[in-house]
């Protein structure tokens, strides 16, 4: 690409005219569409120097914009904010600050899809632009229809003093969201009424009709109904074209204030839920950031992180090192009929092409079945399956050999209903059938149940394909080792298990191969199987060399595990004063094409069918089953979030059938402590369900339900119900170690993964409190198999529990050995010295002075060979329940939230959130309140925005354009949060884990919250507005 | 191939590359400074950022013509200058990040907010903040950094 800078605006004409030029002022929206797929020019010709940057007033009464003011400059100007307010407020909604300051206004015409587009024609902008008579000026709406010229600026008249205006842009998140639908009209007596619509997928539209109906008197149905018809817009794979031009017209009407949005509703309030008359339950402690309390601790990996120094595995660079890239199948199910990889292999600088004959051992791996190929050899099941891989010099020549590897294919035809993949003459996925499990328990007599209920409520929840979208996507290195072993380097959740998959696949003894998973820069469950790993180590094998490799999110989107979108139908009946009586469950949960944890996730889902409730007849029976709709796998709350969802709406729309508040109802209902779990098996103690509802009862969200023209604000709650650790059929053990290391520090090594989630803290707190040391004595060696024993993986709420147990089980016995050592060098009885920060100290010492020996004297004392150690291995506690997976440990909590239905848009959000949670003793208090906060806000994305949408087993999500996560905008302004850490008097387990906890039921509070305040529960998550729309206006 | 000069973390630096190639990719492949983290490579989740002539941008979404004659500090530029001390010390202090692959470019976001002459309000911290994404924390711990980012920094400036 050739880059062209004229200095005057003949010489730029003039470039131009060259073939394959094309004029770049900030260069946004021209990359955004190279990221789409569209062809990069040959010239680009900068407008920077020709003096189109200002903002004047013209003797016309028009603010002109240069064409290369950006929207920044343009934000911050004083002439805009003045005199055209309507566009001083379309700029803020326009992409994020970082990209208006690259933005211009001219990029806006130059796209042709502008956000402000509509904006500026609902001002009656008109367009400067060259024609080859010289500069002129064309009505935006003309220029629009037949772009021609270089754009030079715009003349947007001033809004008349006193016009009404308004400007409304819906898209699919609070800030910097894509575009739905964006409109914006003016109307005042003297100049009339402008309307326009655009955004986006919709192409920018004077509404000329309807603001003239507008300017006669038109009342607002009609006006309205005028509108609908005459915006145009389309579909797309996120909104209906009948929701936008729905919403367009709303959101005109109500924004010229010419009636309320939608629904024929009054202002009026309601009593709703239980009122605050409940005392908290005695011991319940608001989790404040309080930095200055002496619970809070800096976590030691923050100083480096901030500083954007903490050595992630896809950071390293060495001189030597090779860039990895692998080639994905890019259809959803083919036969492979042959791979050329000769071309590549030619290619100077490609050290290594890897494809399926290169593997050594098993060709397949998958935590529970290894039905997953490393790389594909005959058939591919998802666009996302890893053919072929390549190392090269560096990444442009990688990714020329990749481009050179021919594979002929014979496409197949994708699965991709998962009822569908069930009928016999569904192509089979894999050998057994596309019926991954099968999950079902029978107890009582529901028929005889459900004919004596008083109510009986029956919906089908359906829950998304959520992506992890760890902000790291998957990587790292990997180098071939003097033994002929390697070291894999790659962000993980559980390295022992990587090591033992790996093995298999490379043919290696596990002992040559070393695996380091820490730092990882997110996990949430998608990097628990194996992700780049395999291929991976067969390039660094191959080639003999170090290798380095980083999924571009465009492929972690394509490739990576999912969470397993489920259908959830649920049939659920009480007797008249709330009693639950029956329960009915099926569960059809899509695998896509792999096995990874899923049955696992599907198993769990139906663990937690019943929540912490009592139902004495049910059934339930789940599914889950192999598609081509890329591969599922683990993802935080594991299935129970899923299921949370279903059962705590069907609590909430049972306790409106009866006339029960949600927090009574729940009452009547909740599980015994001490009774069985769900299977019939034995449970830990330490429950805390009646104390929970108590303090969703006491909460001050319990605020009537408000109906204002623009919004409707109404409460819900939930209970949280999580099994922690991998239940009782799986192996699930731990190992740790403590020892005094030879520079003074307590060294605590744990095979555990820091993803962020504070593993780091935690162990630190767990030895400070058990050997008395301070936090800052203790250096935790985490995530690399040949430093640390293998703990586990790290999952399933289970790291809070191992880290303290670690802690338990090794600090006491060390504490003694290093009080017998310092004993000896201090010519003291060990029963007179303690462990306090930073050495041992005299038990009569004040603690406000040094110790008598610091843990680096004593360290140097030993001498290396007799520094103390102390290991364990323990197993997390089970219950010994075998006819199916069941969970001993739980956790527990109540989420309540405080949501704004938008009338206009059926938007919902969330503006209050508060969660009480009840996990035991606090290991971290910034840990804790992290994974809380952090859960409850993917759950908040998971229920409101994030999907990862697929049509025929093609991704439609591609990137975080397409895929949308919660940004700071939409996460609630009030957030508090509590614990009730006590534990019962013979309770030995000690903190549970909460990792999992946050994310349980935000789902069901919002679902609730919005049930609460429309009568209509949302079943379908992401909630869809046109739904909600509909409820508004008593559709169904 | 074009060259290119600016100045990168106070240094003159002088690049031969494709004129339209990605600062991220400058910064992270040729040049190993890979504390500029890349996530999205569309401009979409702020990791990359990078301050430009002093104001948080991209660097996914700035080609190399487009910094040339320019000013870029990264984040190894920004946790070396003094100024912005303050900033991450309370950053870290707040525990603002968990999993941190989102820190670097939030903490640009927050240099180029902090740095200007004019002390942001709440809304405007939020608003400097619209273009990035975290996935761990929810936030919270990330707008309570700021606000004792923004104090620390204005307690600075009165001494």
């Amino acid at each position: 690409m050739d880059i062209l800078h004229p200095a005057t605006l003949s010489d730029a004409l003039a470039a131009l005219r060259e073939p394959g030029a094309r004029a770049v002022a900030g260069g946004t929206a021209l990359q955004v569409d190279w990221s789409q797929g569209k062809a990069r020019p040959d010239i680009l010709v900068t407008l920077g120097a020709l003096g189109l940057d200002t903002v004047q007033m013209t003797e016309g009464q028009c603010l002109r914009i240069g064409a290369t003011v950006t929207l920044d400059v343009l934000d911050q100007n004083a002439l805009v904010a003045g005199h055209l307010p309507l566009l001083a407020c379309a700029l803020r909604d326009v992409a994020a600050p970082s990209v208006r300051r690259l933005a211009t206004l001219g990029g806006q015409l130059g796209w042709g899809n502008g956000c402000l587009l509509p904006a500026l024609l609902a001002l009656g902008a008109r367009v400067g632009h060259t024609t080859e008579q010289g500069p002129r000026d064309t009505p935006l709406a003309q220029w629009l229809a037949a772009p021609a010229g270089l754009v030079l600026w715009l003349d947007v008249p001033v809004q008349p003093v006193g016009a009404r205006w308004c400007w409304r842009k819906v898209g699919l998140r609070a800030a910097f969201t894509p575009s739905i639908i964006a409109v914006a009209g003016v109307m005042c007596p003297s100049h009339g009424a402008r309307l326009a619509a655009g955004g986006g997928a919709v192409r920018p539209q004077g509404l000329p009709a309807s603001a003239t109906a507008l300017e006669s008197g038109a009342d607002m149905p009609t006006l309205r109904t005028l509108l609908a018809n005459e915006i145009d817009a389309p579909d797309c794979p996120f909104r209906s074209r009948a929701y936008r031009k729905r919403v367009g017209a709303a959101a005109l009407v109500a924004g010229l204030g010419l009636g309320r949005g939608l629904g024929q509703g009054t202002q009026a309030t309601a009593a709703q839920g239980p009122l605050p008359k409940d005392a908290n339950p005695a011991g319940l402690r608001p989790l404040a950031r309080n930095l200055s309390s002496p619970g809070w601790h800096m976590r030691p990996d923050m100083p480096a992180k901030v500083a954007g120094d903490a050595g992630y595995l896809t950071d390293l660079r060495t001189p030597d090192m090779l860039v990895g890239r692998i080639l994905r199948a890019g259809r959803p199910h083919a036969r492979i009929l042959s791979i050329d990889t000769r071309a590549a292999q030619a290619m100077p600088g490609v050290h290594a092409v890897v494809t399926h004959a290169d593997i050594a051992g098993l060709n397949a791996f998958g935590i529970m079945r290894q039905d997953q190929p490393a790389l594909c050899a005959d058939v591919v099941r998802h666009q996302g399956d890893a053919v072929a891989a390549v190392a090269a010099i560096d990444a442009q020549t990688a990714d020329a050999a990749l481009a050179a590897i021919v594979v002929d294919y014979t496409d197949l035809p994708p699965v991709t209903d998962p009822a569908t993949a069930l009928v016999p003459s569904s192509p089979a996925l894999h050998a057994g059938g596309n019926l991954v499990a099968e999950f079902g328990l029978d107890r009582g007599e529901p028929a005889t149940a459900f004919a004596t209920a008083a109510h009986v409520v029956e919906d089908t929840y359906v829950t998304p394909r959520q992506m992890h979208a760890f902000m790291e996507t998957e990587g790292g290195w990997c180098a071939p080792t003097p033994d002929g072993g390697v070291i894999v380097a790659v962000g993980g959740q559980h390295g022992a298990r990587d090591r033992e998959q790996l093995a298999r696949i490379l043919a290696l003894p596990e002992d040559k191969i070393r695996v380091i998973t820490s730092p990882t820069g997110g996990g949430f469950g998608g990097k628990d199987e194996l992700t780049v790993q395999p291929a991976l180590a067969l390039l660094a094998i191959k080639a003999g060399r170090a290798v380095r490799l980083h999924l571009s999110r465009e492929e972690s989107t394509l490739a990576g595990v999912k969470r397993n979108p489920m259908r959830i139908s649920m049939r659920t009946a009480c007797d008249a004063v709330g009693h639950l009586l029956a329960q009915e469950v099926h569960v059809l949960a899509d695998c896509g094409a792999y096995a990874s944890l899923s049955p696992a996730v599907v198993e769990t889902a139906m663990e937690h069918a019943a929540g912490p409730y009592r139902i004495a007849h049910v059934t339930s029976h789940g599914r889950l089953v192999y598609t081509n709709n890329g591969t599922g796998g683990a993802f935080r709350g594991f299935g129970a979030n899923q299921m949370t969802f279903a059962i705590e709406c069907q609590i909430d729309r049972l306790a409106a059938a009866c006339g029960l508040d949600p927090a009574e109802m729940r009452r009547r209902n909740l599980r015994v402590p001490g009774s069985p779990g769900y299977l019939g098996h034995r449970v830990a103690g330490s429950e805390r369900l009646h104390e929970m509802v108590q303090a969703a009862a006491a909460s001050a969200l319990w605020r009537p339900v408000t109906t204002t023209d623009n919004d409707i604000h109404a409460t819900g709650m939930a209970l949280n119900y999580q099994g922690n650790g991998l239940g009782s059929l799986p192996h699930d053990s731990a190992e740790g170690r403590l020892s005094l290391a030879a520079d003074g520090k307590i060294e605590v090594a744990c095979g555990l993964d820091e993803m962020g989630q504070g593993l780091l803290p935690a162990l630190q707190a767990a030895v400070a409190t058990h050997l008395g040391c301070a936090r800052s004595d203790v250096r935790a060696i985490v995530g690399d198999t040949a430093h640390s024993p293998d703990s586990g993986s790290t999952s399933a709420s289970r790291g809070g529990y191992v880290a303290w147990q670690i802690g338990a089980r090794t600090g006491p016995a060390l504490a003694q050995r290093l009080l017998d050592a310092a004993a000896g060098i201090l010519d003291t009885p060990a029963d007179d010295l303690r462990i306090v920060a930073g050495g041992i100290a005299h038990k009569g010492q004040n603690s406000a002075t040094p110790p008598m020996l610091d843990f680096a004297r004593l360290a140097a004392h030993l001498g290396g060979e007799r520094l103390p150690a102390e290991t364990t291995a323990f197993d997390f506690p089970k219950t010994h329940y075998t006819a199916g997976n069941a969970r001993f440990v739980h956790c527990f909590g109540a989420t309540l939230a405080r949501v704004s239905i938008d009338r206009v848009t059926g938007m919902v959000r969330v503006m209050e959130l508060e969660m009480h949670t009840a996990a035991g003793p606090v290991i971290d208090l910034s840990a804790y309140l992290g994974q809380i906060e952090g859960g409850v806000v993917q759950g908040l994305g998971m229920t409101l925005s994030e999907d990862t949408l697929i049509t025929r087993g093609h991704m439609i999500t591609r990137n975080l354009d397409s895929y949308i996560l919660p940004g700071i905008r939409d996460v609630p302004a009030q957030f508090h949060v509590t614990a009730l850490e006590g534990l019962d008097a013979d309770d030995t387990l000690g903190p549970r884990g909460v990792g999992e906890l946050g994310i349980g039921a935000v789902t069901a509070a919002i679902a609730n919250a919005v049930g609460a305040g429309l009568g209509r529960w949302p079943a379908t998550t992401p909630i869809p507005p046109e739904v909600i729309l509909n409820m508004l206006e008593g559709r169904s | 191939m074009t060259h290119i000069a600016f100045t990168l973390n106070g240094a003159e630096t002088a690049l031969h590359c494709a004129p339209d190639r990605p600062l991220v990719t400058i910064l992270r492949e040729d040049l190993g400074l890979t504390g500029t983290k890349l996530a999205c490579g569309v401009g979409r989740c702020g990791a990359c950022m990078v301050l430009l002539d002093g104001a948080a941008v991209n660097a996914c979404l700035l080609m190399a013509w487009q910094v040339a004659g320019r000013r870029v500090d990264t984040i190894e530029g920004v946790r070396k200058d003094p100024r912005f001390a303050p900033m991450l010390a309370a950053l870290a202090q707040a525990n603002s990040f968990q999993c941190g692959y989102c820190a670097a470019g939030v903490t640009i976001a927050l240099a180029g907010a902090l740095g200007g002459p004019e002390d942001p309000d709440d809304a405007a911290l939020t608003t400097a903040l619209e273009g990035n994404i975290c996935r761990c924390t929810g936030y919270q711990s990330i707008l309570h950094g700021a606000q004792d980012a923004r104090a620390r920094l204005r307690a600075e400036r009165s001494t």
